[in-house]
């Protein structure tokens, strides 16, 4: 009885709002924001803990050996083909740069699939995502087109469909065929490894890197075998022998903490990490 | 038992004219433009525009952020009203929930032409990414947008239409629906100190996350500021409460004299201009900690070049300092100035610095951005031009603002009938 006034009583008083009603709000308030950021940060923690390459399952990745690259964008050209995309959408760039000795070189720039991707961070509907082998995929049906990806992609990575899409590739048949669907206009585009040469690869039992059918169109279009593709879980895999093999390797902008899973053998004259301060 | 409404009227000779009408028809005319160009935009696509894949976001989304910051007053009062129990500034919060209002429905006008897919626009409702700031920001404006229309109504229906008129005895129906907006009113304003706390915190996380949402695009140099949320709050209290004294002036001083005393809109002045002094101070610490303490050499590279090239330098210094200061110390001293002439041309500045912060946010991140090329990267600057199907949008929803608010100051008396509550 006395506990059932007690309550009454502390009812009434809520109900006259005042300011301490409203500290008490205020507080339960920001108590509430604290909690929703908990499943936040256990999850950017298991994200850090299984790093690049050290999840379970297939884990893909790129190598690009700068040394090896002659520029002559057929990387870029293979994958306009099988996605079927004008020449002024591009998922894959090829640009020329300098070292800092002044020499030329060429990079080419696919998407990084970052383990820490701003990208999979800023979609508002989550259309943008990682697939447990390390793959960021876009669901173009889901996509609205706000394009906050783009602003939050440090690479330039990603492409907006400005247009309806086009009839054929200027690059197809010479370079390939369409092989994925036609996004509809206004949804954000991006490279994607060639997930359904790989998904469907698995499927049939192909290794991705070593079988072409399996491997991304840019890797096998590669006339110098500058990109290697593949397995980083797997020691056996071409990528990882590689990585094991070279003596130094970079990404892209390493300083963000965006942990890209594309890898980079720079230029001979170049064989530090200019991430890494050494 | 109404409010007395002075119109203002033009003289032409001997004749005074009611411009009202004219005006209208003026506003209607760029609506209907407005709405051509929409149509454009949503036949051909975002193709029209003058947006890159460079620079995807432009005109729309500057002026988006600029609509939800000026009407960032609402909040403000709802507290100042409700919550601290300052009945006198009363009136001065019907009007503040009204800017709030019509800021919030045109922002979502204007975002809802810059989605690529306008037809998704429900998506962020039903597919939940609570790690990204725009989906939190997306929720809780439309959150902020049911307070803000439940706190709306109360005001609406203290028109007389809703008390007397020849419509209600040869339409049933129609005082029917007027009876139910009352009693939905009437209760909804029992719940108006519940709806205060809801805006406040609907209001501080979206004003905040606003700022953090180019704050976390570590990317871009001048998006990295740490202070960013911090700012993006209190630039909109000083130039939402800027706009509401502006308004505030026009509405209750010019059209409805006596319904507020001056003191009210001098307290106003005053509490703009504080905040508007303690911002600026605020961002001059935050210039010197991205400028001088940046670690990073990207950033270093970037803030150089934006100092260099971009309009960011002059608009910075003279447009969100040195003005805002100016403004915002004579705003303060409201009431040894005792000028609405002067304190209403004062209180652009706010409002103007507060434009100013989204667009500079806006382009400045955009326009220069570093390459990702590893030895010898530079800041790449790309341009932006806004197209005429732009234009006809921004015409669109500040035609619709301007509607809405005229019909606003016309008609609503700011007073109900039983003036106890």
């Amino acid at each position: 009885m006395t506990e059932h006034d007690n309550k009454t009583t502390s009812q009434e008083e809520e109900n006259k709002t005042s300011r301490r009603d409203f500290l008490k709000l205020a507080g339960a308030m920001v108590g509430a924001a604290a909690l929703t950021q908990l499943p936040m940060a256990k999850k950017m923690s298991a994200a850090r803990a299984s790093g690049g390459g050290e999840g379970t399952g297939h884990q893909w990745g790129m190598l690009i050996d700068i040394n090896l690259c002659i520029g002559c964008q057929y990387c870029t050209f293979a994958c306009n083909a099988i996605n079927n995309l004008a020449d002024d959408m591009r998922y894959c760039v090829v640009t020329t740069e300098t070292t800092r000795s002044g020499e030329e070189f060429f990079l080419s720039r696919p998407c990084m699939h970052c383990d820490e991707a701003p990208c999979v961070q800023a979609c508002p509907v989550a259309a943008t995502r990682k697939r447990p082998d390390g793959i960021v995929e876009m669901d173009y049906d889901r996509c609205i087109g706000c394009r906050y990806c783009m602003v939050a992609c440090p690479y330039d990575a990603r492409v907006f469909n400005w247009k309806e899409p086009i009839e054929l590739s200027p690059q197809s048949p010479t370079f390939g065929y369409q092989e994925v669907p036609n996004r509809p206009r206004g949804v954000v585009e991006k490279c994607t490894f060639c997930s359904h040469r790989i998904d469907a690869g698995l499927e049939r039992g192909l290794v991705p890197g070593v079988d072409h059918q399996a491997t991304p169109a840019c890797v096998v279009a590669c006339p110098t075998n500058a990109r290697i593709f593949g397995d980083m879980n797997d020691a056996t895999s071409p990528i990882s022998k590689a990585l094991a093999e070279a003596t130094v390797t970079l990404r892209l902008r390493e300083e963000l903490s965006t942990e890209p899973r594309v890898y980079y053998i720079p230029p001979e004259s170049h064989t530090d990490n200019p991430f890494q301060g050494n | 038992m109404q409010t007395d409404i002075h119109i203002p009227r033009f003289r032409f000779g001997k004749k005074t004219v009611d411009i009202f009408p004219y005006w209208i028809g003026l506003l209607a005319l760029g609506i209907l433009f407005g709405l051509y160009g929409a149509f454009v935009v949503l036949r051909d696509g975002l193709d029209v525009t003058g947006l890159t894949n460079k620079v995807p976001w432009g005109l729309w989304v500057v002026m988006d952020l600029a609509s939800i910051s000026l009407g960032g007053s609402a909040f403000v009062f709802g507290v100042i009203v409700y919550l601290m129990k300052l009945k006198r500034f009363e009136i001065v919060a019907k009007l503040a929930v009204l800017l709030g209002f019509l800021g919030y429905t045109a922002a979502g006008m204007v975002i809802w032409f810059d989605l690529g897919q306008p037809l998704r626009f429900w998506h962020p409702m039903v597919f939940w990414q609570p790690h990204s700031l725009l989906w939190e920001i997306t929720m809780c404006v439309i959150l902020y947008l049911g307070v803000l229309s439940a706190e709306i109504l109360p005001v609406v229906v203290e028109h007389s239409f809703f008390y007397e008129h020849p419509l209600h005895k040869r339409y049933p129906i129609i005082k029917k629906l007027v009876e139910l907006a009352k009693k939905l009113a009437h209760w909804l304003h029992k719940l108006v100190p519940i709806l205060a706390v809801v805006g406040l915190t609907l209001s501080l996380l979206h004003q905040a996350s606003l700022g953090a949402y180019y704050s976390v695009l570590n990317g871009r140099g001048v998006w990295f500021n740490q202070s960013a949320p911090v700012q993006f709050v209190f630039s909109a209290m000083s130039g939402g409460i800027a706009f509401l004294f502006f308004t505030g002036v026009i509405m209750f001083r010019v059209m409805r004299p006596g319904l507020v005393k001056d003191e009210i809109l001098y307290d106003v002045a005053r509490l703009s201009g504080g905040i508007t002094l303690l911002l600026t101070y605020l961002r001059l610490w935050d210039w010197a900690v991205t400028y001088y303490y940046s670690f990073d050499v990207n950033i270093t590279l970037q803030t150089e070049a934006l100092n260099a090239v971009a309009p960011y330098s002059s608009t910075f210094w003279i447009g969100q300092i040195l003005l805002p200061i100016i403004a915002g110390a004579a705003m303060f001293s409201a009431k040894s100035i005792k000028s609405f002439r002067y304190l209403m041309v004062f209180s652009l500045f706010p409002m103007a610095a507060t434009v100013l912060t989204r667009w500079n946010y806006n382009f400045a991140g955009l326009i220069a951005m570093p390459t990702y090329d590893p030895y010898t990267p530079i800041i790449r600057v790309s341009s932006y031009t806004p197209t005429w199907p732009e234009f006809a949008v921004a015409t669109l929803v500040v035609s619709y603002w301007l509607m809405a608010f005229s019909f606003a100051a016309r008609y609503l008396p700011f007073k109900g009938p039983d003036a106890a509550h």
